[in-house]
């Protein structure tokens, strides 16, 4: 199959990347850059393992195909460091057991950034809700909820 | 109360300095930053990625599968079907013995053929050229029907049955006989009886009797099931595939490949969630097929594949009638459990027959169980296999019976609960255990003691159940390293799926006293790790921790002996703490563990290297129990029903990690929560898989989950590490009981089915 040129910016890095249209964003992070934090759970947008934030937006990005991104602003899980420091969204995922089996929690934290930044101070039912797309198995979410909440304490 | 033990304020002031404190997982922060690998994110030179064909239907003889059109496609490496694999040892009375479909399909979606292509939407455009034809067989769906005399068969007969894997999940000794005569879709029947059924019957106050469905589920793990092989010149075979039993994979690839043990090599890599799915399935296909195109392999199921060809839990119906007298005593139980296998055996009936009949002292019983195939797919373990279905059962009839007599639901579960030395229907008597102390701990909390105010309020209401799990067993064994720098490496083969890796630094460190910083836990491979059972049965860190523990102890031992040599001591005058072995008395008689580390390591060195050894096995189980609470709303209009608050209790005997615990413990019982409320594998009446997504299949989101408020309580195993116990299972047990009984409490109906979805509350309450 043809392919096309797209350009990304990928965790602040420009790139150039030939792709097939029919190339999903997730496969061409995954395949091509070889970022491979961000995870397939379900390939139809069902379960939010494959979060990524585009142009300061939350997508599932099996569901986006790779030259919808074309000249996007791209933030995959491994973008989150700052000089190799964790994020803070990070550190409150490890700190209060919010991680499990680790599938789900790079979407995860990537969800719960998205709401930190749109909302710094949610209450429950924002988390909630704002966490709704994504799926975790392990940790029945409540240990999720008390990360979103060390991780606002802690931004703010 | 049990004399030892600890309220759930005392949990994580223990004495120690390492276990019993909540810490953080030793591999946090490469899963946060995404550097965790898991078996999709290896890739090799020269890999191709496979694809594979399922069957389009339930039930049908495969006339003939033509691959010469898939073959042709541009890209296409190889096309694999039964007939182009060597003489390999199948055992078609299995699933794990099966790669794929030889003349007759079983279950939509098993395996037929496979392509191979470097890129893989080649391999799958390729699929749609693969030409199968079938002749359509009867698909017998109802395993209520298929197992009448008469009833259309699932397949040819079986034989040679293996129930290897279920023995890591329970190990119990019981035998299931499997079945005889006339060929049927009856794969196995289980009898339990003690004490006089009729008598019993005869002095109960109350007798109720009522049919309890559970619905077909699936583990759902957010990882579909991933395996990477690859094959060598000299005949040796690598595998790297998200497993919960690196050795249990080993073992049954060298049973049906015939490679010997020491040439197969198999990497567990990070499990994305496995909850007893993911032992052995996609392991031998992709074997096979690295084998036959001596090139890397890869295969990862999509999510359709993995709904429609896993090992889902079972859908089952029981038949329960209990009777009580006055005072809330049970005097008689007599069950009849159906467990839908899917097309091959493996159903957790005997489990579900233990449990029914194994929570409550009862001196009549009489419980039959049996294993019926169907032309579904065959079903495989999730966490506590075959418990949920059965507790929801007589939990709920525990509850009725309990509103007949007006007496309190907990107090009549108090009176009946077993304790150490109670026999479970298979005569075996319980060891020590915690039920009566998960029962009061559940009684203080939030939920149980809002039950009141909830009675206030029209459509609300609050209901408990309890669960259990007995465990499986296997022998373990660890490897204690120390290193020249003074560090200390540990090493085991059990794969890591719960936090299990943390507890062993915990419990290494606790043994050398050192700091958790000192001690680095490696899964190894199932070449250089010392042998584990399969993480499953809730037995990882009750028996390889244990292993570790003596393998530290061992170490320690060796560092001592090493020490009293230099300071012409014995081993009793010497103790250890932060990193030094130090002579008592003595303040210039000190060697660092670096120095010991350096002593056993350095060109010319006097002492052989520190390396402790620790193996076990044991046959004393140490079941665990849970109970749990929940208040509930119903939108009478839509059925709808909202989980506004959750209580779970477990014993943990000693939480090493209270932080891990409360995380198994909360997970498993949102588990239970999806079983409870909305998780059903659907069928048309071919037995075609209806939702085979995670739209249409609901798993329980954040919107449906409140916080889960976790009590953890501690009756000391006897042969658990530090006194821990089983921690996995018990979680998911009482879920689905403890939502029927909250939701019968808020509108004085019983929903008889799980999961209660909004049209069976519509349907109970008359409105459908």
């Amino acid at each position: 199959m043809g392919k096309v040129s797209i350009s990304l910016i990928v965790n602040g890095r420009s790139c150039q990347i030939d792709v097939e249209p029919r190339w999903t964003l997730l496969e061409t992070v995954r395949e091509e850059l070889r970022l491979t934090g961000t995870k397939e759970g379900c390939g139809t947008g069902d379960c939010g393992a494959c979060s990524m934030i585009v142009d300061g937006k939350l997508i599932t990005s099996c569901c986006m195909l790779a030259p919808q991104a074309d000249g996007s602003d791209v933030t995959t899980i491994e973008g989150l460091l700052s000089n190799g420091d964790l994020h803070p969204v990070q550190r409150a995922f490890i700190e209060t057991g919010g991680v499990q089996c680790g599938f789900c929690t790079p979407g995860m934290i990537l969800a719960t950034k998205a709401l930190l930044d749109r909302t710094p101070k949610p209450t429950l039912d924002d988390v909630r809700e704002g966490l709704a797309g994504n799926l975790c198995r392990c940790t029945g979410y409540t240990k999720i909820y008390e990360a979103v909440r060390a991780a606002s304490n802690r931004e703010s | 109360m049990a004399q030892e033990t600890k309220t759930h304020d005392s949990v994580g002031k223990s004495e120690y300095t390492a276990v019993g404190k909540p810490t953080v997982r030793i591999e946090g922060i490469a899963k946060v930053t995404g550097q965790t690998k898991y078996a999709d994110d290896l890739t090799f030179p020269h890999m191709l990625h496979a694809k594979i064909l399922g069957s389009a239907h339930a039930h049908a003889r495969i006339k003939s599968v033509d691959t010469s059109a898939a073959r042709q496609h541009p890209g296409v490496e190889a096309v694999i079907a039964a007939a182009d694999l060597p003489d390999y040892k199948m055992n078609p009375s299995n699933r794990r013995g099966v790669i794929f479909a030889v003349d007759e399909v079983l279950f939509e979606g098993q395996p037929i053929a496979a392509v191979l292509a470097s890129d893989p939407h080649v391999a799958e455009e390729a699929l749609a050229l693969i030409e199968v034809e079938y002749e359509l067989l009867t698909a017998v769906i109802d395993p209520i029907t298929a197992m009448e005399d008469g009833s259309p068969l699932v397949r040819s007969a079986i034989s040679d049955v293996d129930r290897s894997e279920e023995k890591g999940h329970v190990t119990i000794d019981v035998e299931q006989d499997e079945a005889e005569g006339a060929p049927s879709n009856i794969a196995s029947k289980i009898n339990f009886s003690r004490g006089d059924i009729d008598a019993g019957f005869a002095e109960a106050d109350c007798v109720v009797e009522h049919t309890w469905r559970s619905a077909m589920v699936h583990q759902s793990y957010i990882e579909p099931h991933a395996t990477v092989a690859d094959f060598d010149n000299s005949g040796e075979l690598s595998v790297w595939t998200s497993t919960q039993a690196p050795f249990y994979v080993r073992d049954e690839l060298r049973q049906t490949l015939g490679i010997p043990e020491n040439k197969i090599r198999v990497t567990a890599t990070e499990v994305g969630g496995g909850f007893g799915g993911k032992i052995f399935l996609t392991e031998l296909i992709t074997a096979a097929l690295a084998i036959s195109v001596k090139r890397p392999v890869k295969y990862i199921m999509s999510r359709k594949e993995d709904m429609l060809a896993a090992t889902p839990a079972p859908f089952a119906q029981v038949e329960l009638k209990t009777g009580m007298k006055a005072d809330g005593t049970l005097v008689a139980l007599k069950a009849k459990l159906i467990y839908d296998s899917g097309a091959f055996p493996g159903a957790p009936v005997m489990p579900g027959c233990l449990f029914v009949g194994g929570y409550y002292t009862c001196p009549n019983l009489q419980i039959e169980g049996y294993e019926i195939l169907t032309n579904k797919v065959s079903v495989g373990a999730l966490r506590a296999p075959g418990a949920h279905n059965a507790t929801h059962a007589i939990e709920s009839h525990m509850d009725i019976m309990a509103h007949e007599l007006g007496l309190d639901p907990l107090e009549v579960r108090m009176k009946n609960a077993v304790e150490e030395g109670d026999p479970l229907p298979s005569g075996q008597p319980y060891p020590r255990i915690g039920l009566k102390d998960c029962l009061q701990a559940i009684s203080e909390s939030d939920v149980w003691k809002g039950r009141r105010d909830a009675a206030g309020q029209a459509n609300r209401g609050v209901g408990l159940a309890i669960g259990g799990w007995i465990g499986g067993l296997q022998p373990a064994s660890a490897i204690v390293g120390l290193n020249s720098d003074g560090t200390i490496d540990v090493t085991v083969g059990s794969a890591d799926i719960s936090g299990t890796n943390t507890s062993f630094q915990q419990i290494a460190a606790e043994v050398l006293n050192l700091p958790l910083s000192s001690v680095n836990v490696t899964t190894g491979d199932t070449k250089t790790a010392p042998y584990a059972g399969m993480s499953a049965g809730s037995k990882t860190t009750y028996t390889v921790g244990k292993a570790v523990k003596l393998a530290a102890e061992d170490a320690k031992r060796q560092m001592l002996d090493i020490a009293a040599q230099r300071f012409e001591a014995s081993p009793e005058e010497l103790s250890v703490a932060d990193g030094k072995v130090r002579l008592d008395g003595d303040d210039e008689k000190i060697l660092t563990f670096e120095r010991l580390g350096k002593m056993t390591t350095n060109f010319g060195a006097r002492f052989a290297p520190v390396v402790g050894r620790g193996t076990m096995s044991t046959r004393k189980s140490a079941p665990g129990f849970s109970a749990q609470a929940a208040e509930v709303e119903i939108d009478p209009d839509t059925g709808a029903i909202t989980v506004l608050g959750y209580a779970i209790v477990q014993d943990a005997g000693f939480a090493i990690n209270p932080l891990s615990v409360e995380g198994q413990m909360q997970g498993g019982a949102s588990q239970g929560l999806g079983i409870a409320l909305s998780e059903e594998m659907e069928f048309d009446e071919e037995g075609r898989l209806l939702n085979a997504n995670l739209l249409d299949y609901r798993l329980p989101t954040t919107r449906d989950l409140p916080p889960i408020e976790a009590i953890i309580v501690e009756v000391p195993s006897e042969d658990g590490p530090y006194g821990a116990r089983m921690i996995g299972e018990p979680s998911i047990v009482p879920g689905g009981a403890t939502i029927a009984n909250a939701v019968a409490d808020a509108i004085g109906v019983r929903v008889t089915e799980i999961p209660i979805t909004p049209e069976r509350v519509l349907r109970a309450l008359g409105k459908l």
